[in-house]
């Protein structure tokens, strides 16, 4: 049976010509989007639907919601929708609920960039906040409970576009006291004592450190943990990030390398195959005695405290990368999760009202309390754990990588810079080919 | 030579052709010709930052000494990745779909069985095989242990790529079966019987009756593998994470720079660059599956 024809060729013409103008149309709302929306008005009391999202982590959603129940308990007329969602989806989803313009609350931090770093560096959060895309809450009453020198370290061009949420400390290490105990070992306060804690460790058969090196990121912590103990004071990383964007600090350098070789040491130290082991399986097997240390996170006590229980103590210390015990003392730290209220936020005076309410010392021990932040707030109550390691944050200082502005010209080995990744086990290179691998690709961005 | 509608009329039949080509340029023409006009730009993914126009430059970027290597790398995992699916799935599923085609006990179930990875989401295809290659307690872990080896599986750089091309093949398994079971159907049981009593043996038959007849199945097979595996990224990334180099593909490093969640290739959400990766892409993808379809229809033709 023989198949019709298509003969219209003016219907196709015109088809092509529609098909040109949608995709012309399409093209244009993508390039033309700039400047937010109007603010719409604050004022009045809250009520309706108050959309808040954050990126997720178990300990610090528990403390969101129990400051949204106690919020909706104050104003039974706002409905709090609350979203955590997981890191993973977190800059996909935070970008299209933005987009949308459903969203009255989330997660934003701009960052000012040094002058001789390449504008092209700025982070999404400068650009947005540049292009008025959050609201500038500089004065409101609320921030004046927060510390003050954790506000200037989040300022952004003289302003306050979000509230953190709280600290978190990094650059240490976690330790099981009965383990240490019963090998009789003390807190190593210089690279050598540590090399021989770990050396002792390993000749009674106990793995000396827990990494999660399957998800990369929680191994690059030892690699932020050695600049601080090499490069560490606040003035010695600005140096050496100065240094490296004007070329006369290589990263092939004796103290740049240096920071692979102590990341290339703790791998070594690592429990057999970490390459492989998910960050979520640390605390069990940290909780089992699978490894005398794990190297993570102040924000990961509560889920280390829930899986231990009451079978051990443990504490936490700076991991001490420098020869000298004074460089040694000091953990590094960033501010956590900064709440900013989009421009185009429909329920903004909601937003503010919760901003208000999460702020006062009272909500805001509560969710200290839970998320195991340590506080940005004079005057709160901190934890037991928190108290433990105040001799090493008496003053906020900011770890490597809240410092480091990444440079987008540069290759994938120096995104860092320190190229962590590729240091055997996790990566197939040795020290030394690490650090030509990272000089090469940094040094190219350069031009 | 007389016109045929289906329906009667020239209407309804332009009716409906219509409301098909208005889903394809909307859904397909207009977002494929923004992804190429907009890695001309420096769009990025939070809203209401202002785009500018930047020309070559994404590209530029691409090429630079700063990425190239990373990208040449991306490539070649990309080409082992496909050319080792495409091989190793369709060789098996062929092998298995004779098998099913036989009279053996219960192929229905093991039809059932062979098939089912092919419904189960990423998720789940990555949950189940991190578990099993756990090397801390999976039992993958357990049977190296008996022959006195360890393994970090996942997080070795040499075993992470072979083992995400297993991991893929086992989930596309199925639907390639499938195709081969149907096509191997269709072949009449009357040229087996011949082929028998000309004394071929059962791989005379399998290579003289079953292949040269299932040529419009093993085309589509291959096909759809090459294109599949040249784009995915989901396997890779819910088993390695975003920035595993060992198993960098470059569909993950476009999903990493559009979405976030990775910054080995470069600065991360940076849309425009993503695009300007996609549109490279897009000329791979289509070079190398226009060569093998003309070429998979030449040997079409010659059996």
């Amino acid at each position: 049976m023989p198949t019709m024809t298509l003969r219209s060729r003016p219907a196709v013409r015109r088809g092509l010509a529609l098909t040109a103008v949608i995709a012309a149309a399409g093209l244009l709302a993508g390039c033309t989007s700039s400047g937010a929306s109007a603010p719409t008005g604050t004022g009045g009391k809250p009520t309706g639907t108050l959309n808040f999202i954050v990126s997720s982590s178990d300990a610090s959603d528990a403390g969101f919601r129990a400051v949204n129940a106690a919020f909706e308990k104050k104003y039974p007329k706002v409905k709090v929708v609350f979203d955590a969602i997981p890191n993973a989806n977190w800059p996909a989803t935070s970008a299209s609920r933005l987009t949308a313009g459903n969203v009255d609350l989330t997660l934003a931090g701009p960052k000012e960039i040094p002058k001789y770093v390449p504008a092209s560096a700025k982070g999404d959060d400068a650009r947005a906040a540049d292009a008025g895309v959050y609201v500038d809450l500089s004065k409101e009453s609320f921030m004046k409970n927060l510390t003050p020198t954790v506000l200037k370290a989040t300022a952004y061009n003289g302003k306050q576009y979000d509230v953190p949420t709280g600290v978190s400390y990094y650059t240490g290490i976690y330790y099981n006291e009965s383990i240490f105990k019963k090998y009789d070992l003390k807190i190593p306060t210089t690279w050598s004592d540590f090399v021989t804690l770990c050396n002792t460790l390993k000749s009674n058969g106990v793995s000396p450190i827990g990494i999660g090196g399957k998800d990369g990121w929680p191994a690059g912590l030892t690699m932020i943990s050695a600049v601080q103990g090499l490069y560490p004071t606040t003035a010695d990383k600005d140096a050496l990030q100065k240094g490296l964007y004007d070329g006369s600090v290589k990263l092939t350098d004796t103290q740049p390398a240096q920071v692979l070789d102590r990341v290339k040491q703790i791998y070594g130290f690592a429990q057999q195959n970490f390459a492989g082991v998910s960050y979520q399986s640390i605390p069990s097997g940290f909780a089992n005695g699978s490894f005398a240390m794990t190297a993570d996170g102040t924000w990961n006590e509560p889920t280390l405290a829930s899986a231990v229980g009451s079978k051990f103590k443990f504490g936490y210390f700076p991991i001490p990368t420098s020869d000298t015990a004074a460089d040694n003392a000091t953990l590094g730290g960033k501010t956590e999760l900064s709440l900013a209220v989009p421009s185009n936020a429909k329920n903004k005076t909601a937003a503010l009202a919760y901003l208000n309410f999460f702020t006062q010392p009272a909500n805001y021990a509560k969710f200290v309390k839970l998320s195991g932040f340590a506080s940005a707030e004079p005057n709160v109550p901190a934890s037991a754990f928190l108290n433990s390691i105040a001799p090493y944050t008496k003053t906020f200082n900011p770890a490597w990588d809240y410092i480091f502005v990444s440079n987008p010209k540069a290759g994938a080995k120096a995104q860092f810079p320190f190229n962590y990744q590729s240091i055997s086990p996790l990566g197939s290179s040795s020290v030394e080919q690490a650090a030509t691998q990272s000089e090469k690709d940094w040094s190219a961005g350069l031009s | 030579m007389s016109e045929f509608f289906p329906f009667g009329r020239r209407a309804s039949m332009r009716t409906t052709f219509s409301i098909g080509v208005v889903f394809v340029i909307v859904f397909a023409l207009v977002p494929a010709v923004s992804v190429l006009v907009l890695s001309f730009t420096d769009i990025r993914s939070i809203p209401y930052i202002p785009v500018n126009w930047i020309g070559f430059d994404n590209y530029v970027t691409f090429f630079s000494a700063a990425k190239l290597g990373y990208n040449i790398q991306a490539l070649l995992n990309t080409l082992v990745f496909a050319l080792a699916v495409t091989i190793f799935q369709n060789g098996i599923a062929l092998l298995i779909a004779v098998a099913l085609n036989s009279k053996i006990k219960g192929r229905t179930f093991y039809r059932a069985v062979v098939f089912m990875p092919t419904v189960l989401g990423v998720t789940v295809i990555g949950l189940i095989w991190s578990l099993i290659f756990n090397p801390s307690a999976g039992p993958a872990a357990s049977i190296w242990k008996l022959f006195g080896a360890n393994s970090a599986f996942f997080g070795d750089q040499h075993l992470a790529l072979p083992l995400v091309i297993f991991v893929q093949i086992w989930s596309g398994l199925g639907l390639a079966v499938v195709i081969f079971l149907a096509g191997i159907q269709a072949i009449p049981e009357d040229l087996y019987e011949v082929a028998s009593i000309d004394g071929a043996s059962a791989w005379q038959r399998l290579r003289l009756v079953t292949i040269p007849l299932l040529a419009p199945s093993i085309t589509a097979n291959v096909l759809l593998c090459i294109v599949g595996s040249l784009q995915s990224y989901q396997i890779a990334y819910v088993l390695t994470g975003p920035n595993n180099p060992a198993t960098q593909l470059l569909s993950l490093a476009i999903f990493s720079q559009t979405f976030g969640g990775g910054n080995a290739s470069g600065s991360s959400a940076s849309q425009g660059y993503a695009a300007a990766i996609s549109m490279i892409q897009f000329v791979i993808v289509g070079i190398i599956s226009l060569a093998v379809l003309v070429y998979l229809r030449k040997r079409e033709a010659r059996m």
